[in-house]
């Protein structure tokens, strides 16, 4: 008898053990009861929690299929991964963008995460994930925008309409072989454009062992923009860029709510890089001027090579939304400028495209610029 | 009066006190029958001593036989002396050579103990440690770091970006692709945006540590 229960424990020892592990591991999926889309299914896949030193460090990979149960069709969509236990004062997100989802069609997004909490933490799932923010094609909005979701998938809808634009008049005015040029021109951009490891400190310099000093703004001027940038300075030492201040003015003649200013720093070498963006929320009326202030550190950590040596600084207008919600964005022409064409990020649906080139080929390309 | 000494009643009762030193002793013992009796006593063992003079050598030198009494004192003294100096060398330096192999072997063990310890630490713990050591090290020597490194920092990579906070961290990772690309808001987000491969979807995982 005894020997029969022995077996029977050892038979289950496994499928307990596995819970037991897996329950501190999975996140708690939370939708909304009115969300315009649900969870068709959750793979965690090689999910995992470990101890390392004095830490457990638990290994998320989460795959969800989400199926749009509204009747319009999905434009983006940004998840809010919450871990409060490990970062109280920190969050995540993952956001899709450039999506064509119609309704009853399913598709997926993936979160991968790594936390790093202590070994006391408790027994409670430690990564909540819920939505933030819907985006459909008729502009429209649902979700909490805990994270100024909307905000964002309107900038990125708005960028994706501009360059899918811009293509289809290259398409149309010089057929294949100019679209394919400008592709090719897009590769050649993001192959050399820059790219630098960040890290950004909230409140003062991150470490002290070079002199700072007190660096002018120089400015990109665009033709269109709403905003223009009338003066400022940040403090720049060695590879750190710090407290950007910003003299704005609304050169336009509606009201603004929120405004980005791109922040392009340049090395001792003169080579120039996007460091960043100085976003600022504030209530501008047609004609009126405003200070901007961030007091955030930016640092370019050293990655074997020579240490950057930031020596100067340019900004330029990188979007702007009015007070109804509209927003302004720089033209495909105002991207053409030599400068902001080294520096620039091409925009989500531009990587998307090139993508597409890239495995699909020209015919590819021009069959997804063709479906809507 | 208090009681007279051994030494006084012992030369009361030879005889050998001063004239000053007799009387008031002598005054003592008439009353007290205690000393009275050790006078007594001494009396008595003079009497044998004188008893045992003709046992003695005729020709005894007694200044000799007091200088070999010092001068085997002084012998005694010296072994004494000697056998304490042999003691505490031993006593001395075998725990000093103990001491010092100890601390080797602790230091050796330490050094062992660190090397593992600084080994299985994870990055973001030891980097935790590191800052907590700069800052004890900042302190000491004056220097002034305007930002502590507890505060909450987010890091952005072509890799992955995390937003770390007292040691701990929360990072978002992406499958490996073409041109990533890496956006930083002075708000308080990092942010890498990269083109699923199997999906052609693109996808930007954004880590905040403020308040929006």
């Amino acid at each position: 008898m005894r020997s029969s229960r022995a077996r029977v424990a050892h038979a289950f020892l496994p499928v307990f053990l596995v819970s037991a592990l897996t329950a501190g591991v999975l996140p708690k999926i939370d939708l909304p009861k009115d969300s315009p889309v649900t969870v068709v299914s959750a793979d965690f896949g090689d999910s995992n929690e470990m101890a390392r030193g004095g830490a457990m460090l638990l290994d998320l990979h989460a795959a969800l299929s989400l199926r749009n149960s509204s009747a319009r069709r999905i434009r983006g969509i940004t998840l809010l991964v919450m871990a409060q236990e490990v970062t109280p004062g920190g969050k995540g997100s993952v956001t899709v963008t450039s999506l064509d989802v119609g309704p009853q069609e399913t598709f997926p997004v993936r979160v991968d995460l790594r936390l790093l909490r202590p070994l006391q933490a408790s027994g409670a799932a430690p990564v909540q994930i819920g939505l933030d923010g819907i985006l459909f094609d008729d502009l429209s909005f649902f979700g909490p925008d805990k994270l100024s979701s909307r905000r964002t998938l309107t900038l990125s809808e708005f960028e994706a309409r501009r360059d899918r634009k811009y293509l289809k008049t290259l398409l149309a005015e010089g057929g294949s072989t100019k679209l394919q040029q400008a592709i090719v021109e897009s590769l050649a951009h993001q192959a050399d454009r820059p790219a630098y490891d960040v890290q950004v400190v909230r409140g003062g310099r991150a470490t002290n062992f070079e002199l700072e000093k007190q660096v002018q703004f120089a400015f990109l001027k665009l033709p269109d923009s709403p905003i223009e940038l009338t003066d400022g300075m940040a403090r720049i030492s060695g590879n750190e860029a710090r407290a950007p201040r910003l003299e704005v003015k609304n050169r336009s003649e509606r009201p603004i709510r929120y405004l980005e200013v791109g922040w392009i720093l340049q090395d001792r070498n003169g080579r120039e890089f996007l460091a960043g963006s100085v976003p600022a929320e504030l209530q501008l009326g047609p004609g009126q001027k405003s200070q901007i202030l961030e007091n955030s550190t930016l640092k370019f950590p050293q990655r074997g090579g020579q240490p950057l040596a930031i020596e100067g600084m340019t900004g330029f207008v990188s979007s702007v939304e009015y007070a109804d919600g509209s927003v302004w964005i720089p033209s495909s022409a105002d991207l053409a400028t030599p400068q902001l064409q080294r520096v620039a990020s091409p925009s989500d649906e531009e990587q998307r495209l090139v993508q597409i080139y890239r495995k699909r080929g020209i015919q590819g390309l021009i069959a997804e610029l063709n479906k809507f | 009066m208090s009681h007279p000494n051994e030494i006084q009643l012992a030369l009361f009762a030879g005889g050998d006190l001063g004239l000053w030193d007799r009387w008031q002793v002598g005054r003592h013992v008439s009353r007290c029958s205690g000393c009275q009796s050790e006078v007594a006593a001494f009396g008595a063992a003079s009497e044998q001593v004188r008893e045992a003079v003709p046992d003695l050598p005729k020709d005894l030198n007694w200044n000799r036989l007091a200088e070999e009494m010092t001068g085997n004192i002084r012998v005694g003294l010296a072994a004494g002396e000697a056998i304490s100096r042999f003691d505490r060398p031993m006593a001395g330096v075998r725990p000093a050579r103990l001491g010092w192999n100890a601390v080797l072997v602790i230091a050796c063990a330490t050094v062992v103990f660190v090397a593992a310890f600084w080994t299985s630490l994870p990055h973001e713990q030891a980097q935790h440690l590191n800052a907590a050591l700069q800052k004890i090290f900042s302190g000491q020597t004056g220097r002034h770091a305007a930002v502590s490194q507890d505060d909450v920092m987010l890091e952005a990579s072509s890799s992955s970006i995390q937003v770390k906070e007292n040691g701990r961290t929360m990072m978002l990772t992406h499958p490996r692709s073409d041109g990533v690309t890496v956006s930083i808001s002075m708000r308080g987000s990092a942010g890498v945006r990269y083109v699923d491969a199997d999906t052609g979807q693109v996808t930007t995982n954004k880590v905040y540590y403020a308040e929006q």
